[in-house]
């Protein structure tokens, strides 16, 4: 007696990110394009890597995603059009390139999503604790030159920044593949699973899996099946939302309380002073 | 006398030695030659051996149906070798040097079928028209 049971819609369609990186925008990007809706996902980010250590670089506006695609094809299952965010992906071998990130007037805030590819142990405590971006990228594609530790890890966890693992190069390459799973475990083993996204960087649609394999593929990392599937969809979620609160918000205002008594001294707490310098 | 009405029982067996199914479509965009059914289950335990060595090689995984003009065919691998082979088949990127992808559009679980069982099936995102 076999009972036969649907369970179509369960998982989440709504909201899986993936990676697209606007190096080269030829044809077969727009056939890209059309996979990754065919496969499942509700949103997609084109990114622009900047790679500090070429002189000169220049960052442009945002391509404007309406001015690539008069027509976006509709999510499957529901009845929203695909979502296409701009992403900046900031490649900082030294601390001066991150001087960028602080200055108020330039293209960048134009961007949706913000993320910096730190190179040394010193800028990954940087990006973690005091740059204001959405993403920090984890290098899959050599062995990590520096180790993880927890301080800066659980601030930037605190702080709601989320730690990105590509899995397009474990697809092509099979030293790609040890240092993606090494490095992904040794992050795991720090961060215990917590504010992961998986993506991928994928440049044609062959390279580009499913979001329930890209799930399945954080259980081979480490993570628990809901964890893995949060990396695909809500953390995913979360990170647009940071990226958008970050574009929006421009100041806070807060009121002190004036003390009467002149002998005391007007001290503000650290929390609110570090606040003023949004 | 008429029987009594069919109660709905649900039962549901933990750590129950039984099979996972994958229905997978392999995309070749290239117009060359198209594996046939032997040449798959070839590439599936090629994909397993590199992903997670000899032990990964060594799981039982069966073909149960093959298409060779779709190319989508229906794994059975048992359950404890589930995860090892979906991720082996999602990191697999090439087949004689060409580019290709397993897409997994289907997946399911069966107990032992000496008991009664619910079969559950999900479907992933793209839908097939069976």
């Amino acid at each position: 007696l076999l009972i036969l049971r649907y369970i179509s819609n369960e998982f989440l369609t709504g909201f899986c990110l993936a990676l697209f990186p606007l190096v080269y925008w030829t044809k077969q990007s727009y056939d890209v394009f059309g996979f990754f809706f065919l496969v499942g996902y509700s949103a997609v980010a084109l990114n622009h890597v900047v790679d500090f250590k070429e002189k000169k670089q220049e960052i442009a506006k945002p391509v404007s995603p309406s001015e690539l695609f008069p027509s976006l094809p509709i999510v499957q299952g529901t009845s929203k059009q695909l979502k296409v965010l701009t992403r900046l992906t900031l490649v900082v071998s030294d601390p001066s390139h991150c001087n960028l990130l602080r200055s108020t007037s330039s293209n960048i805030r134009l961007y949706d999503i913000i993320a910096v590819f730190p190179k040394t142990e010193k800028l990954f405590h940087i990006a973690c604790t005091t740059l204001d971006v959405d993403l920090v990228c984890i290098n899959v594609t050599e062995k990590l030159p520096f180790y993880f530790r927890r301080p800066p890890v659980n601030m930037a966890i605190d702080r709601g920044i989320y730690f990105e693992l590509l899995y397009t190069p474990a697809i092509k390459d099979s030293t790609m593949r040890r240092y993606t799973i090494s490095n992904a475990i040794s992050l795991m083993q720090i961060c215990k699973g917590k504010n992961i996204v998986l993506s991928s960087a994928a440049e044609r649609p062959l390279e580009l899996r499913g979001p329930y394999d890209v799930a399945n593929l954080g259980l081979l990392f480490g993570l628990s099946e809901s964890e893995a599937k949060a990396a695909v969809s809500t953390n995913c979620r979360a990170t647009i939302l940071h990226g958008e609160t970050r574009k929006s918000a421009c100041g806070v205002v807060y009121t002190v309380k004036k003390l009467r008594k002149v002998e005391e001294e007007e001290t503000l707490p650290a929390c609110k002073k570090a606040k003023t310098q949004a | 006398m008429a029987p009594p009405p069919a109660a709905f029982e649900r039962r549901v067996l933990r750590n129950a030695a039984g099979h996972h199914y994958l229905r997978v479509r392999l995309e070749l965009p290239d117009g060359g030659a198209r594996p046939s059914a032997a040449q798959l289950k070839q590439l599936v335990v090629a994909a397993l051996r590199e992903l997670h060595g000899e032990v990964g090689a060594a799981l039982p995984v069966d073909v149960l149906t093959y298409e060779e003009k779709t190319l989508s065919a229906i794994l059975r691998v048992v359950s404890s070798g589930f995860v090892k082979l979906w991720s082996a088949l999602t990191l697999l990127g090439f087949y004689q040097n060409r580019r290709c992808a397993f897409r997994v559009l289907q997946v399911g679980r069966m107990a032992s079928p000496n008991v009664s069982s619910c079969c559950v099936i999900a479907w992933l995102g793209e839908h097939v028209a069976s």
